[in-house]
């Protein structure tokens, strides 16, 4: 048992810091303000691309240690998390639908959506769909059409919720073949940028993290050539039910922890600005302690189940009830630690001035991204107490 | 480097004291609860493990390992494994004070048993010449009290005049109240307390962990089977979810604590967070325990099933070494400790 982070993962931290100090948080506030997203040639994403913030960190010189990718992914997104949730959402990369391409793709796939991301001379996004207007939670039930036709598939739906989608050269979008078949009938495409069929991926006003595109889109007779399909037709056949289905979900479970530990990193964004805050005006009693050591310990319980679903990904250990038990908890605990923020200020906090009035707005939407608090604890139950797919 | 696993020697260490529970300790601890001590064969069992101060002797078995091996006591019964070892969480501040050798030289004598207290534990006043007070809950063959206190520890081994009680919980403790009338102190040293408290809270919590995670799952296996309303009671939401969040309650707690018994090992200041850790199990005690009663309904009220002795045992042993209002001022002892670094990170 070891919970000690090794010099390199612990440099790369502290670069994160120094930029979220002097960059994230000023630019998140200032998104915040003007409410509407950073725009995609902003100077930030090619500052972000400069000092290799979406690269992982360099072990040239390292101590031969060093954490897993999970792990080192929730440590990043606890971090950025901290200094602006918004700002992090948006940086440049594969995003959302980076582990679907990685985790279904054939290698030609892999290669053609992948390695652009290597350069980083100029900044592009991936992106995922999944959530519909009539299809959030219960994802099995999403209706966007996938039909064959020739070599092409031809969708026709409308998405929406897709992080960057305004800005993605692809987005990986979830359709089915037969909406009788349930998960069965799922497929992921790669529909890219200027396609005919593709509207213009329009962001949605948010109350919160505005500084990224929730962006929704349709497709009217969208065409998509075969090659577009994520693991071609073998998937499919070879996996012959539910395959795109078990996709998404495995997108979800890798991703789970990286969005608790953007919870507990807002939640811990909350607890030392309520902590400043009584500390400069004085109010600091033993209510205000106990309030404030209680949140800090959920915080912390939260940070170690991040790190321990994190890890188990790392292990090729199956992780879903950790994942779901990190994102759940974490999710309520940011909750908690934003409101007893706002608590603490009193009616500063109603003069919506305040940084912790933003991360309560902020940090609501973790409990509904990426499956609710209530999905969180099915997923759970299906393992604890085998409950049912069907209830 | 991160790593969860636990290590082989505390795994076959765990696997060996869970069988024990399981085959000793559970089946009897109605017996041992209504007799206030378990039976000569168990307790023969339990020597023959050689599980006490264990982690004191330099085996490379330490905190976590303790942790572990009184979760598993904990879930089968809390009262009889703090009554089989006469040392218990007072091994810490004695091996303080004299060694480990003055630690193994009280196991030598079965008529010995140290209890360690703080001075919450009752209203008792301690000087480095004597002490006077009442102590709540003790055991009542107490022969080696350890009073940890601001200025340091104190042992009395005289004018220890136990009243026994029926005890809310851990009865097969024998718990009792205990006077002391200028009673002389043996042995005092100014020595740091919080790393004796330290331990001692993990020792504590986790026996309590082992009794909430004896709980959620009694619960859970519980609501699987029983059938209402034309399905298992688990698959009703309403209990479906309070099972999920006993469990995320116990795994929470469970993680604190091994980040605070592995600070510990690694010789690391594990104080603040063993008082973290301490009071995030006795908070979620208290959502746990009378929860998994609730799940099992009129049944669970009953003593032919085990959860309303997890709910007394539970309470009981969320209440010593000055309970979760001491642990949450330790906890916050330093508050202006970065919250930034107490990302983990």
């Amino acid at each position: 048992m070891d919970f000690a982070i090794d010099a390199d993962t612990q440099r790369h931290i502290e670069s994160l810091r120094e930029f979220g100090r002097d960059v994230i948080r000023p630019l998140g506030i200032e998104r915040d303000r003007i409410g509407t997203p950073t725009p995609p040639d902003h100077p930030f994403f090619r500052e972000v691309l400069a000092r290799g913030l979406t690269r992982p960190p360099d072990r040239s010189g390292g101590d031969g240690g060093g954490v897993g990718p999970a792990v080192l992914r929730v440590i990043t997104g606890n971090e950025l998390a901290y200094w602006d949730r918004g700002v992090s959402s948006s940086l440049p990369g594969p995003g959302l639908g980076g582990g679907p391409v990685m985790g279904m793709g054939t290698d030609a796939q892999k290669t053609r959506l992948l390695t652009r991301f290597r350069d980083m001379s100029e900044p592009r996004w991936g992106a995922f769909a999944m959530t519909e207007p009539g299809a959030g939670s219960d994802v099995a039930r999403i209706r966007t059409r996938a039909v064959k036709d020739g070599d092409e598939w031809v969708l026709n739906g409308a998405k929406l919720f897709s992080a960057n989608a305004d800005r993605a050269d692809w987005i990986v979008v979830f359709a089915t073949v037969d909406p009788d078949l349930g998960r069965a009938g799922h497929r992921a495409f790669v529909v890219e940028r200027g396609m005919p069929g593709l509207s213009d991926p329009k962001p949605e006003k948010k109350m919160g993290i505005k500084a990224y595109a929730s962006a929704s889109f349709t497709m009217n007779d969208l065409r998509v050539p075969a090659d577009n399909l994520l693991g071609g037709e073998a998937l499919y056949e070879a996996r012959s039910r539910g395959a795109g289905f078990k996709g998404a979900m495995q997108t979800f479970n890798a991703t789970r922890p990286a969005i608790a530990a953007n919870a507990v990193g807002m939640a811990r964004a909350c607890l030392d600005e309520a902590a400043a805050f009584v500390r400069e005006t004085g109010v600091h009693d033993e209510r205000c302690r106990d309030r404030l050591e209680r949140m800090r310990r959920r915080s912390r319980a939260a940070w170690l189940m991040c790190l321990k679903a994190a890890w188990l990904a790392d292990q090729g250990r199956p992780n879903m009830v950790e994942a779901s038990m990190s994102k759940a908890t974490a999710a309520e605990v940011a909750m908690e630690a934003a409101s007893l923020g706002m608590e603490l200020l009193g009616a500063v906090g109603a003069q919506g001035e305040h940084l912790i009035e933003k991360l309560y707005r902020d940090v609501k939407a973790m409990d509904i991204v990426e499956g609710t608090g209530q999905i969180q604890r099915i997923v759970m139950a299906r393992h604890l107490v085998g409950y049912p797919r069907d209830a | 480097m991160i790593d969860f696993d636990t290590g082989e020697d505390a795994a076959l260490l765990q696997d060996a004291v869970t069988r024990f529970a399981r085959d000793a300790l559970a089946p009897n601890a109605r017996r041992a609860e209504a007799d206030r001590r378990p039976d000569d064969a168990t307790r023969h069992l339990y020597e023959s493990l050689g599980l006490t101060a264990f982690e004191l002797r330099g085996e490379g078995l330490g905190m976590v390992a303790r942790c572990l091996v009184n979760e598993a006591l904990g879930a089968a019964d809390p009262g009889a494994a703090l009554r089989l070892d006469r040392i218990g969480a007072a091994g810490y501040a004695l091996a303080a004070l004299d060694g480990v050798e003055g630690v193994e030289a009280l196991i030598a004598d079965p008529a010995r048993r140290a209890w360690l207290v703080t001075p919450e534990d009752g209203a008792v006043n301690v000087t480095e010449r004597t002490a006077s007070g009442t102590l709540h809950f003790v055991p009542a063959d107490v022969t080696d009290l350890v009073v940890l206190s601001a200025s340091g520890v104190a042992v009395i081994r005289s004018g220890l005049e136990a009243t026994p009680l029926r005890g809310a919980g851990l009865r097969a403790l024998d718990p009792a109240r205990l006077t002391l009338t200028h009673a002389p102190v043996a042995r005092f040293a100014r020595v740091a307390i919080a790393p004796i408290l330290a331990r001692a809270r993990l020792y504590t919590a986790s026996l309590l962990l082992g009794v909430l995670e004896a709980a959620s799952s009694y619960a859970r296996a519980y609501a699987r089977e029983r059938v209402a309303f034309g399905r298992p009671i688990a698959h009703h939401q309403g209990l479906t979810f309070l099972l999920t969040d006993m469990n995320t309650a116990v795994a929470g707690a469970r993680l604190l604590q091994h980040e605070a018994a592995w600070r510990l090992d690694a010789g690391l200041d594990g104080a603040e967070a063993a008082a973290t850790a301490f009071a995030e199990t006795v908070e979620q005690s208290a959502f746990v325990a009378p929860n998994a009663v609730q799940v099992l309904g009129g049944v669970g009220f009953m003593q032919d099933y085990p959860v309303e002795k997890y709910m007394r045992e539970a309470r009981t042993l969320g209440l010593l070494l000055g309970g979760i209002d001491l642990a949450r001022d330790d906890a916050m002892k330093n508050p202006a400790t970065a919250l930034m670094a107490q990302g983990g990170l």
